[in-house]
C-alpha cells in the first residue's frame, strides 16, 4: 500500500505471516545518546523523522540537539533513475488519460475497439520504458561482433513486454510461443543470476573469440553455438558458423567437405520455418502465418535435416570437432529434448527450445504452464528471478501472484499502469480488479492501486502536479484524497497557489481552492501585504475575514470620523478596488465613503441634491445588515444636519422610523457589557434623538 | 532513500512540521522557540530564520494554528502553562514573533498535558487537556485575531457526567481533532493517562450544534481495558471510507478502531476493534497517519518506527521498521 515497497503480501489475497516486516536502516549523524524520535508525514510518503539527543552534562554549545532525516518510501524502480523515472511518469500520463477517458465512452456495452485502445496504450507505454541507444552504423563491420545490442533493457520494459504478449495483444494470440523466442533474446541478459545464462556465455566467448586462429578446435564455440540453437538466435548461430576455419581461402581447397558440411547447416538454420507472420529485419527462418503451409514446410525442413543427419558426406568429414558439433546442431534441429536441456542454462530457455523445436504448436496456457512447471523441475537450479516469478504468475493464470509481483518488484507506477493490461486480458481478472471491498473501505483493487501510485507522485515537489490525474480516475476516494493533497501544498508561495487554484477549477473543488487562497490572503495580510491579503481573501469570498479587516480599517481611522482621518482611509479602501463589493464588510467601507463624500459636499443651504444624495446613501447604511452597530450612532450625528435640513424633510415618515428604530436598538445594546461606546460628545445621542424627532414630525406634516 | 533536512540545536526537545511541511518549530529545554524555513517549495533546504526565547522553563510541545490563522504556535511548557505566538509583520521586511496569549501555569493549579486545534465553520477551536481531568475547549471570536480567546465548554472526560471522584493525577494525555473538513460534525478523541480509570479511556466528543454542548459520542475501550492509561491517539484523515479509523496506543499495545458514523438512538456511535498490535516496547509515544489513512506510523520505546497497513483482508500489521543508525 501507500509505495512501502516490500514483501507486500498485502496485495495477495492471502493471510499475512507476520515475518514480513522489513528493517529500512536511516542513517544520521547525531552521536549517542537519543532521547527520542518524533515523526512526521511530509507530502506524499516521505516521512521525516526528527532524531533527538539526550543533552549530555558538560558539553559545549555548539554540539547539535539532533538531526531531521527525510524517508521517502515505496521508491522503487531499483533499476531506473530519478529523472528518468520522472520522465516516465510524465510521458505515461497522457496514455493514461487517453485510455481511460475512450474506456468512458462507452462503459454500458462492450466496446469492440478496445482491444485495438489497450495495445495502441500497451505501445505508448512501452516506448517510454525503451532506453534506445541509437549506435552508429560502423564503417567497416567487424565479422567478430556476433552480439549487438542498441538498446539497454531495464527489469521494467521486459516486464511491460511479457504482460503485453500475454494480456494486451490478442493478434498475436496465435504465435505467442514466437513472441517468448523475441522476448527472451531481448531480456536473458536480465535474468542472469548465480546461474550462467546463454547470454552471459555468448559475452564471455565474444571476448575471447579475438584471440582464437580456428574457432572449431575450441569446445566452447560449439557449446555457444548450440546454445544460441536452442533459443533461436538464429542470426548470431549462421554469424558464428561462417567464423569456420573452413571458409577461409588458404583452407578451402583442403577442407571442401567439411565446409560443404558446414553451409548445409547455414542454409538448414537460415531456413527454419517460423509460425508468425513476420520477422525484424536481420533475424532468420521463414515465416509462415498458417498452420497448414507452416506444417508442410516445417515437415519438409525436417526431412531435409534428417536426410543430412544420414548422410555420407560425414564420414568424409575429417575435422572431428567439426563434425560432432555440426551433429549436435542437428540433433537440437530435430527436436531432442537431452540435448536441450544439456544446451540450456535457464530453465526459461529450455521452455524456448521446447516451443522452437519440440512443440511449436503449444497453445493455451495450462499447456504452457505445465511445460514450464517440467523445465523447472529439469533446471532446479535457476534462483528465484523477479521476471520468472512474474512469468510464472502469468502463465498460472494466477492474478493475484502477478499484482503481488508486480507490486513487489516493479512498484507501484508498473502495477498502477498494468492494471489496464491485465483487465484486458481476462474476465476473471477484471472481476477480481474491480471488485469493490470492505477490507479496503469500499474501493476496489484498481482504486487502491492508482491511490497509492498517487501518493508516490504526491511526495515530490516536480511530480504532484500529475497525481490529480489518476485521483480523478479513482471513482470514490480520489477526491478525497485530492483534497488532501492540496491542502497540503504550501500556497504562500504565489506559484503554487495559481496552480492550486487552476486544478481546484479542473476538478470543481471549489471549497478547497477558496481554503488554500483564504490562508494566502491571512498570511499576507498578517505580513504586511495588506493589499494581496485583501485580495485574496475577496477572490476566496471570505466575508467572515473581510469583515473583521473591515473593522480593523475602522480602527486604523480611529473612532471620530474627522474629515483628516476620512481622507487617510479612503485611499486604502481605494487601494482595496471595486470587487470588494461582494464582499459584507468592504461593502460598507464603500458605503460609507459614499456616504462621506456627499456630506463634505453639503456646504451650503444650496446643495440640495448633494443632501439628498448623503440621506440616501444613509438609509442605505443603515439598511444594510453588514454595518457595524457601534458605527451607527457616528453616522447618524453625522447626519444631524440633513435631519434639520431647514428647506424640506429629506426623510420620508418609513425612513425617519428606520432610523429610530436603530436608535432603540442601540440604547437596549448599550445595556449589554460588551458594548463599545462611540468617541463621540456626551450630548450625541439625545441630539440624534431630538433632531430625529423633529424630522418626523415634519415628515408626517408634509405627507 | 534518505535525506538529511536540518540540524536541530542543542537542547531542542520537542518539534512539529507546519500544514504543508516548509516550516519547521522546534522548543528547547531552555524555553527557546526555533523556526526553520524553506524558502523554495521545490527545495529540501532549511535555514534557521528565527530563535526566540519564549519562556524560562522548557517546551514540551509545540502545535502549529491551521494555517487559515495565519503562521502561529503554541508552546506547551514544563511549569504546566502554554502560550500562542504569531509571526507578523507590519512591513514584509521586518518579520517577528510575538507573544499573542499566554495561559499561565503553576504548581498550585492544574497543568495543561496536551492541545490541539480544530477547525469547524469558520471558527477554530483550542481543546486542551489539564492534569486534573478537565478538558476545556476555547473558541476564537476573531480570525485575524489570536489573542482573544473565549472558554466555550469544560467537561471531564468520562461518559456518565454524574462520575464523582477526588483529586487527580494524570502524567500525560492525547487529543486528536478528526481531520475530516468540510460541514460535518466536528469531533475529537482523547484519552488520558491518570490515576483515575474511569478517566483514562479514550472517548470520542462530538458537538452538538442544536444544544451548542459536547457530547461523548464513543469509547475506545473494550470492557476490561476501560482503565488502561492510553499514552497516544491519533485519528486517520478520511477520503472516502464508510466508517472513521482511530489508532489508540496504551499499555497493552497499538489499538485500530473502526467508529461508524451513524448514532443509534442514545446517541453512541458503533465501534469495532480491528487489530492490536505491539512492536514498541514499553509502549508507543507518537502515531502519524499517512495522507490517505493507510499507514500508521508510530515511535516509542524501542527507539524505532514502524510502519503499520493493513492488507487486502483487512488484518493490520507491521509493514516495515525504521531503525535508526549512525
Amino acid at each position: 500500500m501507500p509505495g512501502v515497497a516490500s514483501n507486500s503480501d498485502d496485495l495477495a489475497l492471502i493471510p499475512h505471516s507476520p515475518t514480513n516486516s522489513h528493517t529500512i536502516a536511516l542513517h544520521h549523524t547525531v552521536k549517542p545518546p537519543i532521547s527520542r524520535l518524533s515523526i512526521a508525514w511530509a507530502r506524499g510518503n516521505s516521512l521525516r523523522v526528527a532524531v533527538i539527543r539526550k543533552p549530555q552534562a558538560g558539553e559545549s554549545d555548539d554540539e547539535p540537539g539532533g538531526q531531521v532525516v527525510e524517508v521517502k518510501l515505496g521508491v522503487d524502480e531499483a533499476d531506473i533513475y530519478e529523472a528518468q523515472w520522472r520522465r516516465i511518469a510524465y510521458g505515461s500520463v497522457t496514455p493514461f488519460a487517453v485510455l481511460q477517458s475512450r474506456k468512458n465512452l462507452n462503459t454500458n456495452a462492450y466496446n469492440a475497439d478496445l482491444p485495438a485502445y489497450v495495445i495502441e496504450y500497451s505501445r505508448e507505454i512501452n516506448s517510454l520504458l525503451g532506453n534506445q541507444k541509437v549506435l552508429p552504423d560502423p564503417v567497416i563491420e567487424d565479422p567478430k561482433t556476433v552480439l549487438q545490442r542498441v538498446d539497454e533493457p531495464t527489469f521494467s520494459k521486459a516486464a511491460w513486454e511479457l504482460m503485453e504478449i500475454f494480456f494486451a495483444d490478442k493478434q498475436s494470440d496465435g504465435w505467442i510461443p514466437e513472441r517468448l523466442v523475441d522476448w527472451l533474446s531481448d531480456y536473458d541478459n536480465l535474468i542472469h543470476g548465480e546461474q550462467p545464462t546463454i547470454y552471459s556465455r555468448l559475452v564471455d566467448f565474444q571476448t575471447e573469440l579475438v584471440n582464437l586462429q580456428a574457432v572449431e578446435e575450441d569446445p566452447k564455440y560449439w557449446d555457444v553455438l548450440s546454445a544460441a540453437l536452442a533459443v533461436g538466435w538464429l542470426d548470431i548461430v549462421v554469424k558464428l558458423l561462417r567464423l569456420h576455419s573452413s571458409y577461409q581461402h588458404n583452407q578451402i581447397g583442403s577442407r571442401e567437405t567439411e565446409n560443404g558440411l558446414v553451409e548445409t547447416v547455414v542454409v538448414l538454420v537460415s531456413k527454419m520455418p517460423r509460425l508468425r507472420p513476420n520477422l525484424s529485419a536481420g533475424k532468420l527462418g521463414e515465416c509462415f502465418d498458417n498452420k497448414p503451409d507452416f506444417v508442410k514446410a516445417w515437415e519438409k525442413w525436417r526431412g531435409q535435416i534428417t536426410k543430412l543427419d544420414c548422410s555420407a558426406f560425414w564420414l568424409q568429414c575429417g575435422h572431428q570437432d567439426t563434425r560432432e558439433g555440426l551433429k549436435k546442431l542437428l540433433q537440437i534441429m530435430l527436436g531432442n529434448a537431452s540435448v536441450l536441456s544439456a544446451t540450456t542454462f535457464h530453465w526459461v530457455e529450455l521452455f524456448i527450445g521446447h516451443f522452437l523445436y519440440i512443440r511449436p504448436f503449444t497453445v493455451g496456457m495450462e499447456s504452457m504452464y505445465n511445460l514450464a512447471q517440467k523445465c523447472m523441475q529439469f533446471k532446479p537450479g535457476s534462483s528465484p528471478h523477479k521476471l520468472m516469478e512474474l512469468l510464472n504468475g502469468i502463465l498460472g493464470e494466477n492474478t493475484e501472484v502477478v499484482l503481488a509481483e508486480c507490486s513487489r518488484s516493479f512498484g507501484s507506477w508498473m502495477i498502477t499502469h498494468a492494471i489496464e493490461l491485465l483487465t484486458a486480458g481476462s474476465t476473471q481478472a477484471d472481476i477480481l480488479l474491480h471488485e469493490e471491498r470492505n477490507n479496503l473501505g469500499g474501493i476496489c483493487i484498481e482504486e487502491l492501486h492508482r491511490l497509492v501510485y498517487a501518493q508516490v507522485l504526491s511526495s515530490h515537489a516536480l511530480t504532484w502536479q500529475i497525481a490529480p490525474i489518476y485521483l480523478a480516475s479513482c471513482k470514490k476516494q480520489g477526491m478525497g484524497l485530492l483534497e488532501i493533497l492540496l491542502y497540503k501544498q504550501p500556497v504562500g508561495h504565489n506559484q503554487v497557489l495559481l496552480k492550486n487554484i487552476e486544478i481546484c477549477r479542473m476538478y470543481e473543488l471549489d471549497n478547497v481552492g477558496a481554503n488554500a487562497m483564504k490562508i494566502a490572503g491571512v498570511h499576507h495580510w498578517k505580513h504586511g501585504k495588506k493589499g494581496s491579503g485583501v485580495f485574496w481573501l475577496q477572490q476566496a469570498q471570505d466575508e467572515f475575514r473581510l469583515n473583521r479587516i473591515a473593522q480593523q480599517l475602522f480602527d486604523f481611522v480611529g473612532k471620530s470620523v474627522s474629515d483628516e482621518s476620512f481622507k487617510q482611509w479612503e485611499g486604502l479602501i481605494e487601494l482595496l478596488g471595486s470587487q470588494s463589493k461582494a464582499a459584507g464588510g468592504l461593502d460598507f467601507l464603500h458605503k460609507y465613503r459614499d456616504f462621506k463624500r456627499s456630506l463634505q459636499q453639503v456646504t451650503d443651504i444650496a446643495c440640495i441634491d448633494a443632501a439628498r444624495k448623503a440621506s440616501e446613501a444613509l438609509i442605505l447604511l443603515m439598511k444594510n445588515p453588514s454595518t457595524p452597530q457601534r458605527f451607527w450612532l457616528s453616522l447618524l450625528y453625522d447626519s444631524v444636519k440633513l435631519l434639520n435640513w431647514k428647506e424640506r424633510t429629506l426623510l420620508n415618515v418609513p425612513q425617519t422610523n428606520l432610523l429610530l428604530n436603530k436608535l432603540q436598538e442601540l440604547s437596549m445594546a448599550r445595556l449589554r457589557p460588551d458594548f463599545i461606546e462611540a468617541d463621540l460628545p456626551p450630548q450625541a445621542l439625545s441630539s440624534v434623538r431630538l433632531a430625529l424627532a423633529t424630522n418626523l414630525g415634519r415628515a408626517i406634516l408634509e405627507e | 532513500m534518505e535525506k538529511a533536512l536540518l540540524t536541530l540545536e542543542k537542547g531542542t526537545i520537542s518539534s512539529a512540521w507546519n500544514y504543508c511541511g516548509q516550516r519547521f518549530a522546534t522548543g528547547s529545554v531552555n524555553g527557546t522557540l526555533t523556526i526553520f524555513d524553506s524558502v523554495d517549495p521545490s527545495s529540501s533546504s532549511f535555514t534557521l530564520t528565527s530563535k526566540s526565547k519564549v519562556h524560562d522553563t522548557s517546551i514540551v510541545k509545540v502545535v502549529w494554528v491551521p494555517p487559515e490563522y495565519g503562521d502561529a504556535v503554541a508552546c506547551i511548557f514544563s511549569d504546566g502553562g502554554f502560550s500562542i505566538w504569531e509571526e507578523v509583520a507590519e512591513d514584509p521586511e521586518h518579520v517577528q514573533w510575538v507573544l499573542c496569549k499566554s495561559f499561565e501555569g503553576n504548581s498550585n493549579q492544574a497543568q495543561v498535558l496536551d492541545i490541539e486545534f480544530g477547525v469547524f465553520l469558520n471558527s477554530l477551536k483550542l481543546i486542551t487537556a489539564y492534569s486534573d481531568g478537565l478538558v476545556k475547549v476555547f473558541e476564537l471570536p476573531d480570525p485575524l485575531d489570536l489573542k482573544n480567546w473565549q472558554l466555550q465548554a469544560e467537561f471531564q472526560n468520562v461518559i456518565d457526567s454524574v462520575a464523582k471522584f477526588g483529586k487527580v493525577v494524570s502524567l500525560s494525555a492525547s487529543i486528536s481533532w478528526n481531520p475530516q473538513r468540510g460541514e460535518q460534525q466536528s469531533s475529537f478523541a482523547i484519552g488520558f493517562n491518570s490515576d483515575i480509570p474511569l478517566l483514562n479511556s479514550t472517548k470520542v466528543w462530538e458537538f452538538d450544534l442544536d444544544h451548542q454542548r459536547w457530547l461523548p459520542v464513543a469509547e475506545l475501550a473494550l470492557a476490561n481495558d476501560k482503565g488502561d492509561p492510553v499514552y497516544t491517539v491519533s485519528w486517520a484523515p478520511n477520503i472516502g471510507r464508510p466508517y472513521e479509523i482511530v489508532a489508540t496506543a496504551t499499555n497493552k499495545g497499538i489499538a485500530i478502531w473502526h467508529i461508524g458514523v451513524d448514532a443509534n438512538q442514545v446517541g453512541r456511535l458503533s465501534v469495532e476493534k480491528v487489530a492490536l498490535l505491539s512492536g514498541h516496547e514499553g509502549g508507543a509515544w507518537q502515531m502519524e497517519w499517512d495522507m490517505s489513512g493507510m499507514t500508521l506510523a508510530t515511535t516509542g520505546d524501542d527507539g524505532r518506527v514502524r510502519l503499520w497497513q493493513s492488507n487486502l483482508n483487512g488484518v493490520w500489521h507491521e509493514q516495515a521498521a525504521i531503525q535508526p543508525t549512525t
